[in-house]
């Protein structure tokens, strides 16, 4: 591996050596590295502002803009962590709490949201001045700057600080993976709240690249996302699997085809069989990734696609990256080797030292004496299944396996098997206390627009490849889309709420109400 | 088959709320179509009890007596022969 540059030094390299080459692409319009870098030495001076204590953290709601991303960079110029609020939900109140957790005194927006460039800047600097910076605060490689919060799918969000050391080594890691240099163009479809952007927006602007940021209001708009991906030549995209469904669904009607990609990386959940084997047609000149990892570890597995994958199965997450260990765990605690399933323990170079409120650690993480050498590792939650060849493949969450009239139930299996089903785009399956049968497993799936698929059709596809007792009790059939969390992934626990016995079967205010 | 309609109506409204009765066929497998499975079963015994006063004990609980809405509708009228108000 190459030096660990900083993050923010070689950003700063690329404004003052490249000041004119694009950065950002947003809305149709560019900016470029000056133009950036012009927004964040502003920024810069409002931070310098605040009477922040050594450790305070900054929030920034998260509306995706490149003011945000100077923003952004300014407090890592200034050295400053910060974290990124999520939009607040319907609900409201969330941020509310995270900026409570961790101690935020001041939110700040950009001062101008809505300029779109250097072009308008009022002042003496002019247009073509010298783009020479102030130069960034000496950080330590132990400093915490990104505060990433987890989905809070299973509980309340935790916080996750990262080291400026963690995100320098990320992103030199995945700059080199993916060939991210000067004038790479790559995708940004994840809102900035994802720890994915250290990849897509980060990395990039570290390597001197472009990054085409996916407005979030028409981001499940396939057509817009395909005309974006074509029109720029993006080479690198990465998204989570709904993205590539959506896709796939409608480049399949008009055999459209995106040949300047070059690098295709899918992460967050598992993509269904079906849809990996509509992959090579939309992108044919691609190399297809599936990549796991968590927000506590970072990217921490990787498995390029070529062939021999399972056809029916999930895709393996491959193996671990270069310099991250992962043990799995049997059921009597003991390490498997070999062969075997267990739960997934993972020790990377780019995880965080642990969650900010430190009692929350309890559980979380475990030390192993593994490789001839004792570390500290984040304990998944996953269950993986590891081969004879040592290529691990995800088989759901440890709170996926639930007892359903004594039978065990991987509602993960479950979930597969509906999204399997060729008319069902979003699927989740929970279990729900029941005073008969102890749990019952509910589920909702939302189907393809235009799609007439009812509970019957649905009910016999899970009866033909699952043990009854596992497929579920109430089937729900919506056209809407399913309540997500801040980080996009789907909110069981709103779900579970929508469809507690105590709500009627059909149709909720959350679910929509079927045909 | 004089109880198809009643049986029908009961698993659509159980089982299959978004779905007509008319696409429900008479002699459509329930177990096999995961439409009904042994909490299923128990809960279209205890409405079979309730609606057409059957008692438990009179019941052989044979499974495939109950895989289809047809099935389902001969049964009733084998284990209440000497009623004809049922409906």
């Amino acid at each position: 591996m190459t030096q660990q540059q900083s993050l923010v030094g070689s950003f700063l390299a690329h404004a003052t050596g490249h000041p004119g080459d694009p950065a950002l692409v947003w809305r149709g319009e560019e900016t470029t590295y000056r133009g950036l870098l012009r927004l964040a030495e502003r920024e810069r001076v409002r931070i310098a502002r605040l009477a922040l204590n050594a450790d305070e953290p900054i929030g920034i709601p998260a509306a995706k803009s490149p003011a945000t991303i100077a923003l952004v960079l300014a407090c890592l110029l200034e050295g400053r962590r910060f974290l990124l609020l999520p939009a607040p939900t319907p609900e409201g109140g969330a941020s509310h709490a995270l900026v409570e957790r961790a101690g935020i005194r001041h939110v700040l927006s950009p001062e101008r949201p809505e300029e779109p460039g250097p072009g308008s800047v009022p002042g003496p600097a002019a247009e073509d001045g010298p783009a020479e910076p102030r130069a960034p605060y000496r950080t330590q490689p132990a400093d915490v700057s990104f505060l990433f919060t987890t989905s809070g799918s299973t509980g309340q969000p935790k916080i996750v600080p990262l080291t400026t050391g963690a995100v320098d080594r990320f992103t030199t890691w995945a700059g080199e993976r993916f060939g991210i240099r000067r004038g790479t163009t790559v995708l940004n479809h994840a809102p900035l709240t994802f720890d994915l952007c250290l990849l897509d927006i980060w990395t990039t602007l570290k390597h001197g690249g472009r990054v085409v940021l996916v407005d979030p209001a028409r981001a499940t708009q396939a057509g817009h996302l395909l005309d974006l991906v074509s029109r720029h030549a993006v080479q690198l995209v990465q998204a989570v699997p709904m993205f590539y469904r959506l896709l796939v669904d409608a480049a399949a009607a008009d055999g459209r085809r995106l040949d300047t990609v070059e690098h295709v990386v899918f992460t967050g959940d598992s993509l269904p069989a079906r849809c990996l084997a509509e992959l090579p047609r939309l992108f044919p000149r691609a190399r297809l990734y599936n990549v796991y990892g968590c927000t506590e570890t970072n990217d921490s597995f990787l498995h390029e696609v070529d062939g021999t994958e399972p056809a029916d199965g999930p895709v393996p997450i491959g193996r671990p990256l270069p310099g991250v260990h992962a043990v799995i765990v049997g059921a009597d605690g003991g390490i498997v080797t070999g062969p075997g399933t267990g739960e997934l323990h993972v020790a990377t170079p780019f995880q965080t030292d642990g969650y900010l409120d430190r009692a929350q650690d309890a559980g979380r993480f475990a030390t192993h004496h593994h490789d001839g050498r004792a570390r500290r590792y984040f304990r998944s939650g996953d269950l993986v299944r590891r081969d004879r060849d040592g290529r691990i493949t995800l088989e759901g969450r440890n709170d996926h396996q639930v007892k359903v009239r004594g039978v065990r139930v991987n509602t993960h299996e479950v979930e597969q098997v509906l999204l399997d089903h060729p008319e069902v785009v979003e699927a989740a399956v929970v279990a729900v206390p029941d005073p008969v049968a102890g749990r019952l497993l509910r589920s909702v799936a939302r189907r393809a627009p235009g799609s007439r698929l009812n509970s019957l059709t649905l009910r016999r596809h899970c009866a033909q490849r699952l043990p009854l007792t596992a497929v579920p009790s109430t089937l729900l059939i919506v056209d809407g889309p399913l309540p997500r969390t801040s980080t996009g992934k789907i909110d069981r626990a709103h779900v579970e709420r929508a469809c507690s016995p105590t709500q009627p079967t059909e149709g909720t205010a959350t679910c929509d109400t079927p045909r | 088959m004089r109880h198809a309609a009643v049986v029908t109506q009961f698993i659509i409204e159980e089982f299959l709320p978004d779905v007509a009765a008319s696409e429900l066929e008479p002699d459509y497998d329930l177990v096999d179509g995961g439409v009904i499975d042994s909490l299923g079963l128990l809960k279209t015994i205890a409405w079979l009890e309730d609606r057409f006063d059957l008692r438990v004990e009179e019941i052989d609980l044979d499974p495939d007596s109950f895989r289809t809405v047809a099935s389902i509708s001969r049964f009733i009228e084998q284990a209440q022969p000497l009623r004809t108000d049922s409906l």
